[in-house]
């Protein structure tokens, strides 16, 4: 009897080379040009085919996505899950919004990578990559994002010349005495590690610094602003006329990179629209995630969509920017933000809704719009980690005695 | 001409001078501590409740808020979380978990002890907007592993001293995790609880002990939780609910849901409701992995009960009055004139819903409950839909904007 049946497990082994098939969804791709019906098929934590009418018998767990969007795992760029005090944990936020990679913007400097990365890094289900603060202390308030004398270029790259697998590049933030000092620091140390930094200047101060002259004559190609739509630090529409700043557009063909870093001040309706009517939008999408725009402005990835869909942006678009755009911006691409076939199978599935809905900005004033980005289950590592509406499990009337089922 | 005209102008406008902060209009309000469940207004000022009537006048109010399709209830009571605690992994951050769930009120479930309740209030109770309560563990160093089986840890007086500091935030104690045989931590919980003259909630598993333990060991009053888990015995071999876990209710003993990440099971939950033994709170036993599959938060939890086939007023009771009694905090859970601004407005959504249990088993219904804004402290801290707020084309120009 024994070896017979052992047979039969074999025999469905092999007919079912896949473990997960997401069927029938609509796949969003843009790496490949994807944007049409297609099933996903995973094995171990790889993806391992996109094809369309995969059989439901070649895999061990077949999940219907019929109606839904299959996207590559969102990534955002700008999160806050270490050192801030406003800072979260990944798994419950991102996780949940169909985001798979956050990148923490600035938590630790580099005397406290290494407790970043012992107390959160290497805790989470969510891939975490990091922008390492130029400040010493890291984003720890005033006394450690001013202290100048903390900011050093040569020791900041050592760590991320020893943390290459994390660190994907600097931030510099919340500077708040007058002068280059910080941006400048900054901006070496990513010249000794050969990598981006991202600017988060500092709201409401007098700081000397104008944008014009940071955008194009000190930020580097490939360099990134963040906060694009808070024109108090960044005035990317002049307040009396309601125009595009022309240097917006000249930073922009030089390579300098514009973020949205929604969170809970940097997002503005009027700025926002503005902008868009005269068509900037933000390269790459973020959240600039924390303990309070995750409330009422609800800064999560879906929400930042809706809202560039609101402001006249396709959802195809949107996606671009939420996946292949950060992941080239930090230079991970295409190993991140593609649903390429031997990739780590990350993906997001959403549903688009139809309805009115109010999104909020940072003056706690709301726009209202009719399609709202919803995730609906998520896909890290090859492991079903978030599924809203139970698509991947049976009933429970018909398990039996069941215990966890996987 | 300049006197005369300002006299004009004041009084039209001193007559409409808004004396409510936040109008909650034409709800469904539904507050089972007074016994409220119909059509009516309730009015803040400042972080209180001033007024629950029908028909308040909205010009008197600096904000309105249009509920008329939404239930108004007492904010949510959540007696079972884990909040973060310095060094227990699993934790989580009460208020981007709780707030959006309607729970105003988050009691941590042991996650400290004597000797670390008071870092784990600087640190976190006393900067949540969420109101922080706590049953303290009976381990002096709280629930971090292997220590919880240390019975020298146990100090009943220690702990009673420590909830003296504390009264009304420190609202009971905890035992968890404690491997039988040995009654030794359930009996010195309830020491301390005697001393401190709070509650007891007990995490306890003693297999075909367990009557001995709601039948005596326990008093009336003390909590049993993670009721619906596969490690109560609460249900025969064919499924009939045991007898003497309606005699333990008789004596007075709760039992609260603690849903958990291995706590509640649809073929449990549902044999129990249907033969009538719902539970006396509903409670989430939230962290970082129940939180996920299960998505064990507050409204998802009402959900399920729901859809099992508890009414929405059940459900509401066992979420406000019954745990504000159990945790004997009875000014909390209601929608008493003069109370704290504490308020869940609800949604009850009809569609095709699936909700899943601790072992991943799915139960589709038709109907999902869905937080749409919450008042904690006469502040609102969640819109979901934007209520409360003004829609940016009638927020006037641009440069108005500070």
């Amino acid at each position: 009897m024994r070896p017979a049946a052992l047979l039969v497990v074999a025999a469905s082994l092999a007919a079912q080379p896949y473990d997960l098939l997401l069927k029938g969804g609509h796949v969003i791709d843009p790496a490949s040009g994807t944007d049409t019906i297609r099933d996903v098929a995973v094995t171990g934590n790889s993806i391992t085919r996109v094809a369309a009418d995969i059989p439901a018998a070649q895999a061990k767990k077949m999940v219907d996505v019929k109606g839904l969007y299959v996207t590559p795992g969102l990534i955002d760029l700008h999160a806050h899950v270490y050192g801030y005090s406003g800072s979260i944990f990944p798994d419950d936020t991102a996780l949940v919004a169909g985001t798979t990679t956050v990148v923490d913007a600035g938590g630790a400097g580099y005397r406290t990578f290494d407790d970043f990365k012992k107390t959160i890094i290497s805790r989470t289900l969510t891939r975490v990559l990091a922008l390492i603060n130029i400040a010493g202390g890291g984003m720890t308030g005033s006394a450690s994002e001013d202290n100048v004398a903390d900011m050093l270029p040569d020791k900041t790259a050592a760590v991320i010349k020893a943390n290459r697998a994390t660190i994907v590049g600097i931030k510099c933030a919340h500077f708040g005495k007058p002068g280059w000092d910080a941006i400048d620091r900054a901006i070496q140390a990513g010249r000794l590690a050969e990598v981006p930094v991202m600017i988060d200047d500092k709201i409401f101060t007098n700081t000397n610094r104008h944008s014009r002259e940071k955008l194009l004559d000190r930020m580097r190609p490939g360099d990134m602003h963040t906060h694009v739509f808070n024109d108090r630090q960044l005035e990317v529409i002049d307040r009396y006329s309601g125009k595009l700043q022309p240097w917006i557009m000249e930073a922009r063909r030089r390579g300098v990179l514009f973020d949205l870093g929604h969170g809970g001040g940097s997002f503005l309706w009027p700025v926002a629209s503005a902008a868009a009517r005269q068509g900037f939008y933000p390269d790459t999408i973020s959240t600039d995630l924390h303990s309070s725009s995750i409330l009422i402005p609800q800064s999560d990835m879906p929400n930042c969509i809706s809202k560039m869909m609101l402001l006249g942006m396709t959802l195809k678009d949107a996606i671009e920017r939420s996946t292949v755009a950060p992941a080239k911006a930090i230079s991970r691409y295409p190993e991140l933000g593609t649903l390429g076939e031997g990739k780590t199978a990350d993906i997001g599935v959403f549903a688009l809704r139809d309805g009115v809905f109010a999104y909020k900005d940072a003056w706690q004033k709301k726009m209202l719009g009719t399609k709202k980005l919803e995730c609906v289950l998520t896909i890290r590592n090859g492991r079903l980690v978030y599924d809203a509406e139970g698509r991947g499990f049976p009933e429970w009337t018909s398990a039996g005695d069941y215990t966890v089922i996987p | 001409m300049r006197p005369l005209l300002l006299l004009t102008l004041a009084t039209p406008m001193l007559a409409q001078q808004p004396i409510y902060d936040i109008l909650l209009r034409n709800g469904h309000v539904m507050d089972p501590a007074n016994r409220r469940n119909g059509r009516m207004d309730v009015a803040i000022i400042g972080n209180k409740i001033a007024r629950v009537a029908p028909d308040l006048p909205a010009a008197s109010a600096r904000v309105v808020v249009d509920a008329g399709q939404y239930y108004v209830t007492p904010g949510l009571i959540d007696i079972h979380t884990h909040i973060d605690a310095q060094g227990a992994w699993l934790n989580v951050n009460p208020d981007h978990n709780c707030l959006p769930s309607g729970v105003t009120t988050a009691a941590d479930a042991g996650s400290s002890g004597h000797k670390n309740f008071e870092n784990f209030k600087r640190r976190v109770i006393d900067r949540s907007q969420t109101r922080v309560l706590a049953f303290l563990n009976i381990v002096g160093a709280g629930m971090y592993g292997a220590v919880e089986q240390d019975v020298s840890e146990m100090d009943p007086e220690a702990a009673a001293r420590m909830i003296a500091k504390h009264p009304g935030v420190i609202i009971g104690i905890k035992t968890a995790h404690f491997k039988p045989p040995s009654w030794e931590a359930v009996d010195r919980a309830v020491k301390a609880g005697t001393l401190a003259n709070v509650p007891v909630m007990v995490d306890f598993h003693p297999g075909d002990k367990y009557p001995e333990l709601v039948l005596e060991h326990m008093r009336p009053g003390d909590i049993d939780t993670h009721f619906y888990g596969r490690l109560t015995p609460q249900l025969d071999a064919g499924k009939k609910m045991q007898p003497y876990v309606m005699a333990a209710r008789k004596r007075g003993v709760l039992f609260d849901v603690g849903h958990g990440s291995g706590s509640f099971w649809f073929r449990i939950a549902v044999p129990a409701i249907q033969q009538g033994f719902l539970p006396d709170t509903i409670s989430t036993d939230l962290h970082k992995n129940s939180i996920m599959l299960p998505r064990a938060n507050m409204i998802t939890t009402m959900s399920k009960f729901l859809n099992i086939g508890m009414t929405l007023e059940q459900v509401i009771a066992r979420s406000t009055a019954g745990p504000a009694k159990a945790i004997r905090r009875p000014e909390l859970g209601t929608l008493s004139e003069g109370a704290v601004a504490d308020i869940a407005v609800i949604a009850v959504e009809r569609g095709k819903f699936a909700y899943l249990d601790s072992g991943h088993g799915k139960l589709t219904g038709d109907r999902r409950l869905r937080c749409v804004l919450t008042v904690r402290n006469g502040r609102v801290v969640w819109d979901s839909e934007g209520l409360s707020l003004t829609d940016v084309s009638r927020a006037g120009p641009y440069s108005n904007f500070k």
